[in-house]
């Protein structure tokens, strides 16, 4: 199956609006989850009061990440948990796949991680003869098809039901089925079979607690509890970001993280992991391996504007509330973190030359912003990045000397200037403009420019290419109330 | 770990330290700019709770408990709950059932009859056992929530593996916020700590709410008031 990338997010999108299947299975995202995560935020005292605290804590640890991060080891490895750093992805996919073939294992299980979707494990482990088992349902369900997450909290949620139903018939051979709880207890019977089995288990890691060395790792279907507790190995992968400084800061997180993703109080299971289990006849693993992964993200601590990106903890709030998300699902951004904060950490991931639309899919209408737990003000970085791209300014980035401001383009801002500076001139550019427009004006409305007038004012070209603008009216109300509304 | 490995390693997480200094260095001309605009850090308006008695947690605990789909029954003593335990071993038929090294699980299923009760189960014998039962070292009202200790009870498997989990808890561990939990847990940390609410769910497909897909489908706990 071919990915999208990035690159070509515009076409994507295109396509995506065009696929009434993706709609279909779209269709609930905003209701259910909106819906369940307004009820969720009314069962705390003070919703503000948390969520600027738990960005005061992130931004705390962000500004002192070294420290944090030794605390973090020193505590987990007195514990007896085992440390790996990675400067990068190819670096963290080395390490893994070193343990796994040092332990002789040939098939790992492995619970839902955007850590290890960003690094592309999976890809890394099969060439190296290991077969990676997903054993998220949704999770599951993609592997499966061949396919990658188009949501952070909710993998398949690009796939309808009779989708789902058809790929179990095709890939297990069962009847098909578009009972939910027989789908559901059909991948409960396979993956029993590899948990019963696996030597090695790979999990992700929501938050590692610097004073305590803790790894905590939320969920609600038990996957996560089976990876980590049946293996004799267990390997967590996780960003240097994930770190908070105390244990008690797990109260506001865990408060804002359920109740943000899925609107719930809190999800069915959370495992609170220190280091490894003290005598061998215990159970749990005989091994804790964690791995400490960089891959671009100390880079956004040079600014306090990127800063923020390292604040999120992958509740997916903010694609269930876009407007973009709703209406071209997750995969249209060709990268592994898709929506509002996918179009932020992406460039700033991979690079901004191979994602330069994705700053721009966005209408910046802040539904993020709003709903964003940890108050990432992701309109700001996203307009951030896209200075970045046309004038490379931002970050304590070199100016671009590529980048001279055309002629065209300074004379437009200083007429735009010029009109809105005082009443008069207000007034005659609107008087302008309703003579000119009549060169363009078919039908009472500005429909596509094309040819002469596309090129002589580009803007209008590419505003029109997919929508109409807005027509000047005859009468500006002002007038109309001079003349006509004042005297009823 | 060789010792190249190792030395790799050091070599790795150095060059880290260093980008992550090098960075901050570099931000911080910029940084008291944007915290002009973007303070943050105000201190929480919670409300401060009055101290609840042992039954208004337990009726807290009961009614969180039920609205994520939990069974919760509250019984006057330990006898009760022997009782309870035998119904819903007939219940669900169980042939097979799985305890922790709970003493009080082990008191409570000490009088069963012709049932297969194993304690310590290995992992293949557990995949086939129809009941587990632990004990819980603590639970929050606010969210339902049992809260299992590895230090104080074997429960990691026992509580997840077979289809059914019945917990059995005295009334006097409930608490009704999380960050008590926290603090109390915090004092002697166990090696796993496990949180359960409810019983294993998804809703991977298409937003519908399943239920037992990898962990157990039913959850009962059994709150023992002792009064």
């Amino acid at each position: 199956m071919q990915h999208l990338t990035a690159e070509t997010f515009d076409q994507n999108a295109r396509d995506a609006l065009g696929d009434l299947v993706l709609h279909g299975a779209l269709r609930n995202l905003a209701d259910n989850f909106g819906e369940r995560r307004k009820v969720a935020m009314a069962s705390v005292d003070d919703w503000e009061g948390l969520r600027e605290k738990a960005r005061a804590v992130k931004e705390e640890t962000l500004l002192h990440l070294d420290k944090y991060l030794l605390q973090f080891v020193d505590n987990a490895e007195k514990a007896g948990a085992k440390f790996h750093w990675a400067r990068d992805a190819k670096e963290a996919c080395r390490i893994v796949v070193d343990l796994v073939n040092e332990r002789g294992a040939k098939m790992v299980v492995k619970s839902k991680s955007m850590a290890t979707e960003e690094i592309h494990l999976n890809d890394a482990l099969e060439a190296d003869g290991i077969e990676p088992i997903e054993t998220d349902l949704g999770e599951w369900i993609i592997q499966l098809a061949g396919e990658t997450p188009s949501h952070i909290v909710v993998p398949a949620i690009h796939k309808t039901k009779g989708q789902i139903a058809d790929l179990f018939v095709e890939k297990i051979g069962i009847e098909k089925t578009n009972d939910v709880d027989v789908l559901t207890k059909t991948a409960r019977r396979i993956l029993r079979e590899r948990f019963a089995k696996a030597e090695v288990g790979i999990s992700g890691v929501n938050f590692g607690v610097a004073e305590t060395g803790t790894i905590l790792i939320l969920e609600n279907e038990g996957n996560v509890r089976m990876t980590t507790s049946l293996p004799r190995t267990h390997i967590a992968v996780m960003g240097i970001e994930k770190i908070i400084p105390r244990f008690a800061d797990l109260d506001v997180f865990l408060k804002l993280l359920p109740r943000s993703g899925t609107g719930q109080r809190l999800t069915a299971y959370q495992s609170l992991i220190t280091g490894v289990k003290k005598n061998s006849d215990n159970e749990g693993p005989d091994e804790v391996h964690i791995v400490l992964m960089d891959n671009g993200r100390s880079r956004m601590l040079s600014h306090p504007v990127t800063r923020q990106s390292l604040a999120c903890i992958r509740c997916g709030a903010c694609l269930n509330a876009c407007p973009v998300y709703q209406q071209i699902g997750g995969h249209a951004y060709g990268s592994v973190y898709p929506g509002p904060i996918g179009a932020v950490i992406t460039p700033q991931l991979i690079g901004i030359s191979k994602s330069k639309q994705l700053p721009y899919a966005s209408s910046l209408c802040g539904a993020c912003r709003e709903v964003c737990p940890v108050k990432i003000d992701i309109p700001e970085l996203l307009l951030h990045l896209r200075a970045e791209i046309t004038d490379g300014i931002a970050g304590g980035a070199k100016r671009n000397p590529q980048r001279k401001k055309k002629f065209s383009e300074s004379l437009a801002f200083k007429l735009y200037g010029y009109a809105w500076s005082s009443q008069f001139s207000y007034g005659l550019g609107i008087k302008a403009a309703r003579v000119m427009q009549k060169l363009i004006v078919r039908d009472g409305k500005i429909g596509k420019a094309s040819g002469f007038m596309a090129k002589l004012l580009p803007p209008l070209g590419a505003w029109t290419a997919w929508r109409d603008a807005p027509v000047v009216a005859a009468k500006s109300f002002r007038e109309e109330w001079r003349t006509n509304l004042k005297s009823e | 770990m060789t010792e190249t490995r190792a030395s790799e390693n050091n070599a790795a997480r150095d060059a880290i330290l260093v980008s992550i200094r090098g960075s901050l260095a570099v931000s911080k001309p910029f940084d008291a700019e944007h915290q002009k605009h973007h303070a943050h850090g105000v201190i929480l308006q919670g409300k401060v709770h009055r101290e609840l008695s042992t039954k208004e947690l337990v009726d807290n605990f009961k009614t969180n408990l039920e609205s994520v789909g939990g069974i919760c029954v509250i019984v006057a003593n330990e006898g009760e709950a022997a009782i309870y335990v035998e119904t819903v071993i007939e219940k669900i038929a169980a042939k097979n059932v799985a305890i922790s090294d709970s003493d009080l699980v082990y008191r409570l299923t000490e009088t069963l009859d012709g049932i297969d009760v194993i304690q310590n189960a290995t992992k293949d014998i557990l995949f086939d056992c129809d009941l587990g039962i632990t004990s819980a070292q603590w639970a929050i009202a606010e969210t339902g929530t049992l809260v299992l200790e590895s230090e104080a009870e074997s429960h990691r498997l026992t509580s997840l593996v077979p289809p059914v989990h019945l917990c059995i808890l005295k009334a006097d561990v409930i608490r009704q916020t999380l960050s008590e939990i926290l603090e109390l847990t915090s004092k002697n940390l166990s090696k796993t700590i496990t949180f359960i609410t409810g019983a294993s769910r998804t809703s991977d497909i298409e937003l519908t709410l399943a239920i037992g897909v990898h962990g157990p489908r039913e959850l009962h706990v059994v709150v023992v008031a002792d009064q």
